[in-house]
């Protein structure tokens, strides 16, 4: 069953990050211009300025950079507390914030090796695939 | 553009330093204000940012000793609004020359204003801040939060995973710092600690009883690792600065106190990486570095830091950034006693945002006038010269450099 969430951003360059994740892929933007990765998604490079980019698939692999635990419900009981989050540092560079699956940040450990898993999530605006990360 | 509170300031140049001084402050009864707001006894009806603000101001003008009617400028900031500035002037019985309304956090308004002094613009100006925070019921997290800005913001980006609010920031630093330098929730517990200590000297201050590591322990966690008391206050109030040409401030009845540097530095790129890993250390030393520059003085020269502890592992983050000790050791010194009167350096010294107010920055400016001045009381830092202040958010630092006029 679907797990209920906060709202995602969507929009320009958003819409194609959830489109990916739908399809189980993690896709992360490019400047064709400079090679930086952004990340949350931009709509000019924050390197260089282009406009010039275009979302690649990342391996989804990566190392634990950090964690907290959420101890006050500031969703409500949209995330009951407390609930875990991560640090993930991609393989590629940028530094994503996810959930952990299948262990919590008690078990965590400065640059545990991490992978992506999609959990079935809903939000406002319906169905979609959530990036979350288990131990590699 | 959306109103970031970041104003255009001069270039961090020597012939900008010292020509502008503080020569009045006030401000509100922190104290009052939130023990009343957390009784809410019948009839309780929270402070009006017209009523805070008229409070400072009245009270900063005493303390400068000057004729109202002398205040050529206002400049109003608020965090969330307040009354513009015609019904201000009114409000506070004055009509200056001008009055604009000028950012609001303390991210570069005292450069700003300093520019226009400088530039002829004013001659005498009350910069005011006001902010009914509390009171409002804010909340600093959560699914309605937003900043209001155009790009993707960490504020909001992640409410998917859960993950907003200022503590999860500042918990995701204090994770790695742990991890990195070997160090545990109680070793951290010393630095709010030692604010606690300064906010007991304090009559003002909004938290006074003192706490034990093992209290700090006890105490409930907001985002883990980070307590309670690792966490700034939320309360209303309101800080006043009177300001003038350093000329201008040589007549006037108390030692004035001198703007004598600034700067400013953002995180431009990999905000996540460099906020938690690096801890703003590169923008901290650039902007300090500058700001020290201007001044003509160098780090050894600041006996007296007032730091923007909107949680307790940034303190730690500013003391090393800034110089004060080297990278990794900030923990350590706060509990070999560093950072309170007899160490190297002063820190907080009134209580700070952790436990004497919040006031976004501007609280820092009140404390730093006064023990410039000598009047610092039992908190008062022997043979002071020079003070640095520093709005530190979590991708951009705005130093200050304050010496004391001859």
């Amino acid at each position: 069953m679907a797990e209920k969430r906060p709202p995602r951003t969507t929009g320009p360059g958003n819409d194609e990050f959830w489109q990916g994740c739908a399809k189980g892929e993690l896709l992360i933007q490019k400047c064709g211009k400079c090679g930086h990765r952004p990340w949350p998604v931009v709509q000019a490079c924050e390197q260089c300025g282009s406009d010039a980019l275009m979302f690649e698939e990342v391996s989804g692999k990566g190392k634990l950079a950090s964690w907290c635990t959420f101890e006050r419900p500031y969703y409500g009981e949209l995330m009951p507390v407390p609930y875990d989050t991560i640090v993930v540092e991609l393989d590629e560079g940028p530094w994503f914030i996810a959930n952990p699956l299948g262990f919590s940040n008690s078990e965590a450990q400065l640059g545990m090796p991490v992978k992506v898993s999609f959990i079935d999530c809903e939000d406002t605006q319906g169905a979609f695939k959530l990036p979350v990360f288990e131990k590699a | 553009m959306a109103d970031t509170g970041m104003l255009a300031m001069p270039p961090s140049r020597g012939e900008y330093s010292r020509k502008v001084s503080i020569v009045g402050v006030g401000e509100t009864d922190y104290a009052k204000d939130y023990q009343a707001e957390r009784k809410r006894p019948e009839g309780w009806e929270p402070p009006t940012i017209d009523d805070l603000c008229k409070l400072a101001f009245d009270r900063a003008v005493a303390d400068a000793g000057i004729n109202p009617a002398s205040i050529d400028a206002l400049a109003l900031h608020y965090t969330f609004g307040g009354p513009d500035p015609e019904e201000m002037t009114r409000h506070l019985g004055i009509s200056p020359e001008k009055a604009w309304v000028n950012g609001h956090i303390f991210a570069g308004p005292l450069p700003n204003i300093a520019g226009r002094i400088m530039g002829g613009e004013a001659k005498t100006v009350a910069m005011l801040f006001g902010i009914g925070n509390r009171s409002s019921g804010r909340q600093f997290g959560g699914n309605t939060y937003s900043s209001g800005m155009a790009g993707p913001s960490s504020y909001y980006y992640y409410h998917p995973w859960g993950w907003s609010s200022q503590a999860a920031h500042w918990a995701i630093m204090a994770t790695r710092y742990f991890e990195k330098f070997g160090k545990r929730e109680e070793d951290l517990g010393h630095v709010p600690m030692t604010v606690r200590q300064h906010a007991g000297m304090n009559n003002n201050a909004i938290m006074r009883a003192p706490f034990t590591i093992d209290e700090y322990m006890a105490s409930r966690y907001i985002v883990r690792p980070l307590h309670l008391y690792d966490i700034c206050l939320v309360n209303d109030g309101a800080v006043c600065l009177i300001v003038t040409t350093a000329e201008r401030a040589r007549d006037t009845a108390k030692v004035p106190v001198d703007v004598a540097g600034w700067s400013e530095s953002y995180i431009t790129q990999d905000k996540m990486r460099v906020m938690v890993d690096e801890r703003l250390r590169p923008q901290i030393q650039a902007a300090g570095q500058e700001a020290l520059a201007m001044a003509g003085l160098s780090i050894d020269d600041i006996g007296h830091f007032e730091g923007y502890d909107v949680a307790s592992i940034h303190l730690v983050n500013q003391l090393e950034g800034f110089g004060f000790t080297p990278d990794g050791t900030g923990i350590d010194f706060a509990i070999d006693g560093q950072m309170t009167l007899g160490g190297r350096i002063p820190t907080n010294i009134a209580g700070g945002n952790m436990s004497a107010n919040y006031m976004q920055g501007w609280g820092q400016v009140p404390e730093i006038v006064r023990q410039l001045r000598g009047e610092g009381g039992e908190r008062q830092i022997a043979g002071l010269n020079a003070s640095l202040s520093a709005m530190t958010q979590t991708d951009c630092v705005h130093p200050v450099i304050y010496t004391r006029g001859e």
